[in-house]
Order: C-alpha cells, then structure tokens, then sequence
C-alpha cells in the first residue's frame, strides 16, 4: 500500500523519446487508468513504474523511495500482463506460490497464503492444472491471483482483458472492480479501451504521443474534456465535432448554417475566433425523446440518413454542416432513413474549443 | 542526463548486455574462422608451398589467380561443380517437393514415415559416400549383383570408373542424402498451412493443379527456400562424398573444386594456390547462400509472417 | 469414372510410391549393417550370397581387438577420440550458443542484422576452404593432431548454427515470462534458470544433439587436421580402410553400422524439435 509519483518521467529510445517528462501522482489504494491510443507511451509508463523500462530521466518513487534504479524484484509490486504470462511448466499452484518460493517464504506460510488468494479468486478446483488447461478467463483469474498472493505495494495491470472475448471482458472488469474494493491496493491500469477507464477508474489518465493530456475523475474527463482529443476518445460514439468561427452571438459553420453560442461560455470567446463545435450524441435528440430537455436548446430540422437500433436508444445519423453528426432518441420509435425530425441540440452540454490548439475555450 | 548511469559499471548497463552475451560466439568465429580467412587471403597472393615455409613470404601478387584463371583443369572443375550443384538442388526440391506431397496425403504411419525420412539427413556424408561406394562397385555391389541375377546386364557395369556413370553415381549419392532436408521442411509447411485459402480456392471453382499452382505453391516456397538456404550453408559436404566414392578420380573425371583444392593444397603443397581457389569456392558459397536467403526474405514479406 | 474409385486408385498408388521410396532410403543402409554381421570372403564371393550363410559378431569383435583376426586400424581409440572431440564440443557450442541466442531473441541492439548475417556466413565456408588457413595456422601453434584443434574448430563450425536454433526456441517464449518472474521477485538471471531455460530446455537438447551429429560426422576438417591415433576419428578412421590394399568390407560395414547408431537413436530424440526450431527461425523472423 503506497502512493506512486511520477516527476517529469522521460523515456526514450535512443534518439527517439517516447514519454516526454510527464507528472502523476497517485494516491493510496487508488483505482488509477492510463488510456490512450496504441502507441501513445501508456504502456512504457506502467513498465517504467515496473522497472521493465529504464527511465530515461526524471524520478519514480513508490512510498518514499526513489526507485529508479531498483530492479523490479525490488520494487514490490505485482503485475498482470496482456497474455497472463503464466508459467507453461508450473501449476496453477506453483504459479501462485512461485514469488513467494524465491522470497524463501516458509512451505506452510506459501501453502496458506496460495490458499487464501485462490479463495479469493475461486481457484480451487483448478489448483493442479497446468495453464494449458485453463479457459481464459481462468488463466485471467491465475494471473490476478499471481498478483495478489506476494500483498504487494501496487498491482499493475497491462491491458490485462484485451485477450477476452467480449461477454467474458465485461464480466472479468466486474470482477477486478470487486477484487479491488475487497483487496485495497494501489491499482495502475492501462487500456486502451476507454469503456474499461470510465467504469474501473477513480481517475483517468489520458495519455497521447508520449504526453498526459488530462487527468481526472471518469465524470470530469467525460464532461469537461480539456481538448478536442479527449473529447474525441472518451465516450462512446464519440463527440461530434464541427469547425466554425464565432459571429457576434452565433457561431457559423462553412456552409453558413449558424447555432447560437452557448451563453455559459459567451465570456470566454472572441468575435471572429475560429472554433471547434463539440457536443455529444446525447445532447442531439428528437423533441420530446431527449434527456436534457430543460435550459438553453438550439431546435433544428435535420434530415436522418441512418438509424442504428439498440433497444433503448436508437442512434440516429445525420448532417449538420456537410459533416456526418451523430444523434440519439431515446425511448425509440421506428425511423426510416429520409425521415425529417424536430431535433433539439441542449447547449448547456455542449463545448467550445480553440480552432488553433483544439484547448477548452472553458480554460481560458 | 541519464541519471540511472551514474554508478552503474559500463558492462552492467542494458545496451552492453547483448554485445557480452554475444562476445563468445564472435570471439569463436573470428579465432577459428575470420582470422584464418584473412590469413588464406594474404597466402593466395604468395608463392607458399608447405614443404618451404620460407616461401610464405614470397609475394607473388594475383599470379596464384592469374594461373587458377587460365588452367583449364580448374574452369572444368569450377563448371561441374556448378552443374552438379545446379542438378542436385533442383532434383532434390522436386523429389522432396514430391514426398512431402505424397507424405501429406497419407493419414495412417504419417510420423514414422517422416521419422525414417529424417534418417539421411543425420549420416554422416562420409558414410552415405561408402555406402554407395560399396552398392556401386563394379565386382562386388549390390546393384551389379542384382542386374546379373536378374539377367539385366550381363558384365560388370563400371559405376565408379566411367566418366558419366560416376557422376551420376556421385549425384545419385548426394541427392539421397540430402533430399529429405526439402521433403521435412516443405512437409513442415504443408502443416502449417491453413485451411481457409484451399477452401476458398475451391469455392472460387479452382481445380486441383490451380489450388496447388496458385495457393499451395506460394505458401511452401519459403519453406523451400529455408532449405534451399540450409543446404548451401553445407553443399562442401559433397568433398566426403566424392573423396570416399571416387577420390575424385579416375583421372580427375569427378574432380569438384573442393577435391582440387585438396589436392593443390595438401598433395602438392601449393597453398598459394590452394588458397586462391579456396577463395573463389568460398565466394560461391555466400553467392549461393546470401542468393536463397534474400528470396526467403522476399518470399517471407508477402506472406506475412514475419515482424 | 466415379469418384469413390478415383480416390481408391490415388491411395494405392500413393501407397506404392511411399513403399518405392522408403525402400530407397531403407536398402542402402540396411545392406551395410547386413555386410557388418557378414565375413568379408561372402561379401566376396562370386556368383554372389544373397542370404547371409554366417550371421555373427565377428567383424565387430575384430575391429574392437578383441577376435582372433586383428585388423590394423585402431577402431577404439577413434571412437574414444570421436565421443569425447564431439561431446566437448558440443557442450562448450550449446553454451555459447544459448548466450548468443539469447541476445538476438531478447534484446535490441546496434548492428544486429549484420551480426547475425555474418554468423551465418561464417557457416557457408566450405570445409577444405577453412582446413587449408586452419591447417597453416593450428601447425605454427602446435594444435595439428590435439583433439582439442578438432573441438576449438567444431566449436566454431557449430555456433551459428546453435545460435540460430536456440533464438528459435527462445523467440517462442514470450518475454512477459521472464519480465513476470522478475516482478515476482527473481533477478534477470534466476528469471533465465527458472522460467525461460526450462521452456526452452527440449528446444536447446535438440540443438545440441544437432551440434553433437555435426561433429560426430565431419570429415573435411578432421582428414587434416588430424594424423594419428591421438585424435583420428571415426569417419577418418573409415577412410583408412579403403587405404589398404585389399578392403574389408565387412569390417568397414561393422565401422559404419558404429558411426551410424548414434545417428539412429538421436534422430528419433530429435526430430520433432528440429524441424519446429528450423522453420521457426527462417519463417517468424
């Protein structure tokens, strides 16, 4: 149980830099996610903190200690990989029990400890197979069980469900929410899969191209991205995004088609700035079949091309500016592609963000 | 700026750890390999005769290229080792293509059969050459034996003695020992290969000639060029071959570039120009080699496989 | 014609085919070990014995020095030279070999293409091109004629090969293997003795029971550099037969069936792991 911070954290290979001095801090027995798109330095972070990468400079300490030149077996963490990394050779029981034999632990103290931890994960039955013979939600749970059993500082977990089918992925988050609310430890997470970030973490870290771009609780990433790129790759269908420029009280898009701005962010734009018009497809609905229906609402008729049903919503296609934008009803009715809706677009919800530097105009 | 390198000794530092790992096996080959070449490099341009070692300071510039280039004895030796290699690989890569075809449709004894197809792979050369040298020989073989009993020959057929006859014998020899490393190896990619493309090809309205011409083919050709790649990191071993089989003889009938050097080099001690000719082999064998390993790489990248 | 019938036609056929070639790799060998439990004058005889009238020991116990008969080659001591010459040199390519394989398969360093190309060059040098400068060379520093010349030359004949194999088989281990075990505590080089080695254990027997056969088998290398009993072995020991004036046949075939043995039981060991370590290597990159 510790806390891990991260000072100004460069890896780089060669001449090639990969993490460009990133900050984090990370609190006791926290749920923490790295998500980013592939390639975007969340896994070298984790492997950094690991001490499977060599920093390249700047400073990782778990608890007190600097531990930048400790070797991993040193830093008293546990891991669990994308491929579970078990031990072909070794059974489910060996497995578990393996950390502890190099750390001379006493027959009986391994014996107990094994035992404890695969009651936690309901390994019982299994504790003599070899991992060849595990299903991969049981080799899931052996590589979390791996983890617990030597009561580490910190687990980290690489992309640890990417290898499951979809319905097994979604029962396996479930149970390393639980794992973790029963087993308090530091948790770094990383993923890809921004679903796995917004229902595991207490705070999200999204990461692109070597950089943190924002840090914060699920519901602030979600609600106040700081960027275009945020708000592009959390939630799901993404945030449509329209460029524009600011005209007195409206913004215009390209082809002349204007909406008003939104009046809580009136103050924090300049006539003639050009900006980028964000909102989710939650806040564009049919009238009468939206969530937000309350506050400041730009109403339009909009022509729908493409209706997705999913049983309670429907997500609804269509175009606003020449750009394909992406809306939802909910409490569905059938709609035919060529329909022609009443559609309100709630603007309390919806972001501004600086044409140039893709930032929140809200941070200004 | 790397503050991890502070205290660290250079030699326990990630980027040194291969280049240590590796020393011995460098270390090896250039004691026993590198070093000698360039010493056989600096004796092809001397006048060195065994039985003089003085003689290993005479220098005698590209003399010993100069003579080996303009003996005819040499340009013979250097075209039928060509074609010898040229007739051995291709006959092998049929034959081996065909077994491991034949082997492939076979369900029942499968892993024995392909057992004992290993079997020539692991003689030694110089025991395939005395085996062939025993079936061979005129008086008392096997097949001479077996030719008179059955009435098919009524004198002693001379395998070992006429001109083409042990070229044949020869070839005959080194295409037994060496035609299983295709027929495992392009067996080992019929395994490999996946189902899918057959079935598709099928479905497309493929024949049988067209889904192995079209699919089949492509897909086993790295394989055979592994193995093209492995046997001519190891064609020399024909030297222990023919030097038990024939001797290179009679009258230099079967002589390949590797016997003469031999014989130029030891018999009579002219490792000038022992080495020189050594030169030009060795340069046909990275030829060869460096030749099948780029169209293994270029059969690699389009089927995906690698990094 | 019907379908049922064409396929029943391609099985014969296969099967006759399958029964032509196993009868061509099978014959020749099977001949010599006949001739090695045969007298020499049968192997002689005309019109020629097809059926062995004497089924006996002899040759064997001839060349191993213990019959009546002697012969003037050496047999055992060639042997003892050939195991302890390819055992040696085995041991010392498999180590060196593991710890270069290693290196390709785990690490990422300068030069590492080239490195690995010019390993597998120094392999295409034919034998009697090396023998010549090695010859000259091991003659000044007084190797000619020591097994250890022959094992030092067998060590370096056998490296790029083990290298090549042994990357192989370490390639087919993930890396998160070794990295697991160090997070649950090992050191770098626990984590290769406990986890990695173990999983490539088979792999690495394979190669070096490859290593073993090259060795067991050379014949260019050893015709040179060796001279007398101190170091002949056994293929240049087989040559020594046809020196004579008239051969022993029969007592070559009792020498052949002993170099082929091992050759026998190791490829049966072997097999499986090799032709997986080959195409491994080649095709994955």
């Amino acid at each position: 149980m510790a806390e891990i911070a991260l000072h100004n954290v460069v890896k780089n290979y060669g001449k090639l830099e990969v993490v460009h001095g990133i900050n984090l801090n990370i609190e006791h027995n926290e749920f923490v996610v790295l998500v980013g798109p592939s390639g975007c330095g969340k896994s070298t972070t984790l492997r950094m903190i690991a001490g499977l990468e060599e920093i390249s400079d700047g400073t990782i300490s778990i608890g007190s200690e600097i531990v930048n030149e400790l070797p991993p077996r040193k830093r008293n963490i546990s891991m669990v990989f994308q491929n579970y990394a078990l031990y072909p050779h070794m059974s489910v029981r060996d497995n578990l029990g393996f950390g502890l034999k190099i750390a001379k632990q006493a027959p009986d103290v391994i014996e107990e400890r094994v035992r404890e931890a695969a009651d936690v994960l309901g390994l019982g039955d299994l504790m003599d197979r070899t991992p060849a013979e595990l299903s991969g939600g049981q080799r899931q749970r052996v590589a979390m069980g791996r983890a617990i059993v030597r009561n580490p500082q910190a687990f980290l977990f690489d992309e640890p469900l990417s290898n499951l089918d979809a319905k097994l992925r979604v029962q396996m988050r479930t149970e390393i929410k639980k794992l973790h609310q029963k087993v308090k430890t530091t948790v770094v997470y990383v993923t890809h899969d921004q679903v796995e970030a917004m229902t595991l973490a207490d705070r999200i870290v999204v990461m692109k191209d070597g950089y943190i771009e924002q840090v914060g609780s699920p519901m602030e990433v979600f609600n106040h991205p700081v960027n275009t790129f945020v708000a592009s790759f959390i939630g799901s269908p993404p945030m449509n995004l329209i460029p524009g420029a600011i005209d007195g009280d409206n913004i215009r898009f390209s082809d002349g088609a204007h909406i008003s701005v939104p009046t809580r962010l009136k103050d924090k734009v300049r006539n003639g700035q050009e900006i980028i018009f964000g909102f989710r497809p939650d806040d564009l609905t049919p009238v009468g079949h939206g969530i937000n229906e309350s506050g400041q609402q730009a109403p339009m008729k909009l022509v729908i091309t493409l209706a997705e049903l999913l049983g309670t919503e429907t997500i609804l296609y269509t175009q606003i500016a020449g750009q394909e934008i992406l809306g939802k009803m909910f409490d569905p009715r059938d709609i035919h592609p060529g329909e022609e809706l009443n559609m309100n677009l709630s603007l309390d919800k919806a972001h501004l963000f600086d044409g140039a530097t893709g930032k929140s105009v809200r941070l200004d | 700026m790397s503050n991890i390198a502070k205290g660290v000794p250079f030699w326990r530092k990630e980027q040194f750890t291969p280049f240590i790992l590796l020393s011995p096996a460098i270390l090896t080959l250039m004691f026993v390999v590198l070093l000698p070449l360039l010493f056989s490099l600096y004796t092809s341009f001397t006048g060195y005769r065994l039985i003089r070692p003085e003689s290993l300071y005479d220098w005698v510039g590209f003399r010993n290229y100069e003579r080996i280039f303009s003996n005819k004895n040499f340009w013979i030796a250097f075209g039928r080792t060509i074609l010898f290699l040229t007739i051995a690989l291709n006959v092998e890569f049929i034959l081996g293509l065909g077994i491991a075809l034949l082997i492939n449709r076979i369900t029942w004894g499968q892993r024995t059969l392909r057992t004992f197809m290993m079997f020539p792979m692991m003689f030694s050369p110089i025991l395939v050459g005395y085996q062939f040298k025993f079936i061979f020989n005129d008086n008392i073989g096997i097949l001479n034996n077996a030719l008179q009993a059955l009435g098919l020959s009524d004198g002693a057929i001379p395998w070992l003695v006429d001109k083409y006859l042990a070229m044949f014998s020869i070839l005959f020899a080194e295409i037994w020992m060496s035609t299983s490393v295709f027929a495992i190896l392009l067996l080992a990619g019929l395994f490999a290969m996946p189902r899918d493309p057959l079935e598709a090809a099928k479905v497309d309205g493929c024949n049988a000639w067209q889904v192995f011409r079209h699919i089949t083919l492509p897909f086993i050709m790295p394989f055979a060029f592994i193995a093209m790649t492995i046997r001519s990191l190891d064609v020399a071993r024909a030297y222990d071959i023919v030097d038990v089989m024939t001797g290179g003889g009679p009258a230099g009938r079967t002589e390949l570039l590797w016997t003469l050097i031999a014989r130029v080099g030891y018999d009579n001690s002219r490792m000038g120009q022992a080495n020189a000719m050594a030169y030009v082999s060795i340069l046909l064998s990275i030829l060869f080699t460096y030749y099948f390993f780029t169209k293994l790489l270029a059969a690699r990248k389009y089927m995906g496989g690698a990094e | 014609m019907n379908s049922a019938l064409k396929k029943r036609i391609g099985n014969v056929l296969s099967w006759v085919m399958t029964f032509l070639l196993m009868l061509v790799i099978c014959v020749p060998g099977l001949w010599v070990v006949l001739t090695a439990f045969r007298p020499n004058s049968e192997v002689l005889a005309k019109p020629a014995v097809w059926i062995p009238q004497n089924f006996n020991l002899n040759n064997f116990a001839k060349i191993f020095g213990f019959g009546a008969e002697q012969v003037a080659i050496p047999v055992p001591a060639y042997f003892t030279n050939s195991l302890i010459i390819a055992l040696t040199s085995t041991a010392i390519a498999l180590l060196i070999g593991m710890s270069g394989g290693y290196a390709f398969a785990r690490y990422r360093f300068r030069f590492k293409n080239g490195l690995f190309l010019g390993l597998m060059l120094s392999r295409t040098v034919p034998g009697i091109a090396l023998s010549l400068p090695v010859f000259m060379i091991w003659s000044r520093i007084g190797l000619i004629d020591a097994k250890l010349g022959l094992i030092i030359v067998y060590v370096a004949l056998n490296v790029p090969f083990t290298v090549w194999l042994i990357d192989g088989f370490f390639r087919q281990i993930p890396k998160e293997m070794s990295e697991a075990a160090q997070v649950d505590g090992c050191t770098r080089w626990e984590a290769f003795w406990k986890i990695e080695f173990p999983l490539a254990k088979s792999g690495i027997a394979s190669a070096g029971i490859f290593a073993f056969l090259t060795s067991w088998n050379e014949y260019a290398l050893a015709s040179q550099l060796t001279r007398s009993t101190d170091s002949k072995t056994l293929p240049v020991g087989l040559m020594d037969f046809t020196a004579q004036f008239t051969i022993d046949w029969a007592g070559m075939s009792a020498m052949a069936v002993i170099i082929i043995i091992p050759a026998l039981v190791l490829t049966f060991l072997v097999q499986k792991h090799l032709i997986a370590g080959l195409t491994f290597g080649g095709v994955k990159g």
